[in-house]
């Protein structure tokens, strides 16, 4: 085998000549890299990396700005969750005390109507409407046992009921006011005409016996007289609805002020009350029913 | 008249036994630096065959650098020290040696070329330092030290030819 040096025809003096510069170049190098040799392979390695790193950076911030991202929007579904578990839990006892609630607020219009007028009154609870059937009427839940008697006149925040038709031992049945076979002594507010409101049904009614030479508005309240000693004078019983010339008296239609079918509370007048008391319902234009809420 | 290259055993054992005294020399810096410039530029530079004497070079720097000198980057010695010495054998080899006056006068201005490179090199590899005055011994004893090499080198084969 022939040596790789006779090959290259390399002699023995310049392989030595080799070593020496290649001595000679490694000693420089190794002198001109400085005082500290690792910062060049720091600095080169730093230079190379810079590509890498930069994308590895962009990366980072990008998967860290993902993860920051999805837990963001689990914490805003959690929150979510929560508050509509809340506002159902909410919704549910807003449900649950809606109906009384409206009875609360109710009893508050009662009470401050009971304050109004100067009278013994009594409360009681409408617990069954039989109005859709007919000659039907309220139920209420007290009967002899608080006293009650017939003809006794029903009132509601809003205006006049009915009357008492019919009390037995522990519950009673009011005959309403728009009733067919009802009829409550009533006047007019401005014209001061009096007549005899007689039901039509729906929450409607007309005045009879009221003159033809009588002046009357539509929109104009309608107050109890006072006459038939059922109801004090005063009492709103509700707004010309119509008004038309007949032959002999004039035909006006009412819309009752209470809302006979939603009405929960009622409060009983005395029977035979006096015939005057201060009015507490004088409006001169028609209130907008109050809206209820919940039931 | 042309003066006879002494033996390459005779060289070797030489810087052998100076390198020793370089090495054992580290508590005398002052001392360690003659015996460093005597065998860098009196004893290892040889006419033809750079390599050995380069070798002994090197090795002399490295020994300097790592007896006493405390520098944050070594190797700047060595690198002055190899390239004083394959310059001192190029100008044996270009220039032969007459006598022991040329042979003075020649270490003179190579103990001062040492020096400068040595620093400038020990300057680029551990960083700025300060020069001083150790680097006059060598080249004030180089009356000394050259005529102790000239005994050793050419002792037998030359006369004393100022």
């Amino acid at each position: 085998m022939v040596p790789r040096a006779s090959r290259w025809k390399w002699s023995r003096l310049a392989w030595q000549r080799l070593f020496l510069v290649l001595l000679w170049l490694g000693h420089g190098g190794w002198v001109l890299m400085g005082p500290s040799p690792g910062q060049h392979w720091s600095a080169l390695v730093e230079s190379l990396s810079w590509p890498v790193e930069g994308l590895a950076s962009r990366w980072e911030a990008w998967r860290s700005s993902r993860r920051e991202g999805a837990l963001e929007t689990s914490h805003l579904r959690a929150e979510r969750q929560r508050l509509q578990t809340e506002l159902a839990e909410l919704q549910r006892q807003q449900a649950e005390m809606a109906p009384r609630l409206a009875e609360a607020e109710e009893a508050i219009l009662l009470l401050g109507l009971k304050q109004q007028i100067p009278l013994e009154l009594k409360a009681a609870r409408v617990i069954f409407t039989t109005r859709p059937a007919a000659f039907g009427g309220l139920i209420l839940d007290r009967g002899n046992d608080l006293g009650l008697a017939p003809d006794q006149g029903v009132l509601a925040p809003q205006g006049i009921v009915g009357r008492l038709w019919s009390v037995n031992a522990s519950q009673s049945k009011v005959l309403p006011a728009d009733a067919p076979n009802a009829s409550v002594a009533v006047m007019l507010m401005r014209s001061r005409a009096t007549g005899v409101l007689q039901g039509l049904g729906n929450g409607r009614a007309a005045i009879r016996y009221v003159s033809n030479q009588e002046v009357v508005q539509v929109g104009e309240a309608v107050l109890t007289s006072g006459l038939d000693r059922v109801f004090p004078r005063g009492l709103l019983v509700g707004y010309v609805a119509e008004v038309a010339k007949g032959d002999l008296e004039l035909k006006v239609v009412v819309n009752l002020s209470a809302p006979l079918d939603r009405v929960h509370l009622v409060l009983l007048l005395p029977p035979h009350p006096p015939q005057e008391v201060q009015p507490p319902f004088l409006t001169s234009q028609p209130v907008p029913k109050a809206k209820r809420g919940g039931a | 008249m042309r003066i006879p290259v002494p033996t390459l055993m005779r060289q070797n054992l030489l810087c052998a036994a100076a390198l020793g005294l370089v090495t054992l020399s580290s508590p005398f810096p002052r001392l360690q630096l003659v015996v460093h410039a005597f065998l860098v530029l009196a004893l290892a530079p040889r006419q033809g065959s750079p390599l050995v004497g380069a070798l002994w070079a090197v090795a002399a720097g490295w020994c300097l650098e790592g007896s006493l000198r405390l520098y944050p980057h070594l190797g700047g010695t060595a690198w002055a020290d190899l390239t004083m010495v394959l310059l001192a054998g190029w100008m044996a080899g270009r220039w032969p040696l007459e006598g022991m006056k040329g042979w003075l006068q020649r270490l003179g201005v190579f103990s001062l070329l040492l020096a400068l490179l040595t620093h400038g090199a020990v300057r680029l590899a551990a960083g700025p330092h300060a020069l001083g005055w150790t680097w006059l011994w060598p080249v004030l004893t180089v009356p000394i030290w050259g005529w102790l090499g000239w005994r050793l080198l050419y002792g037998q084969s030359a006369s004393w030819r100022p």
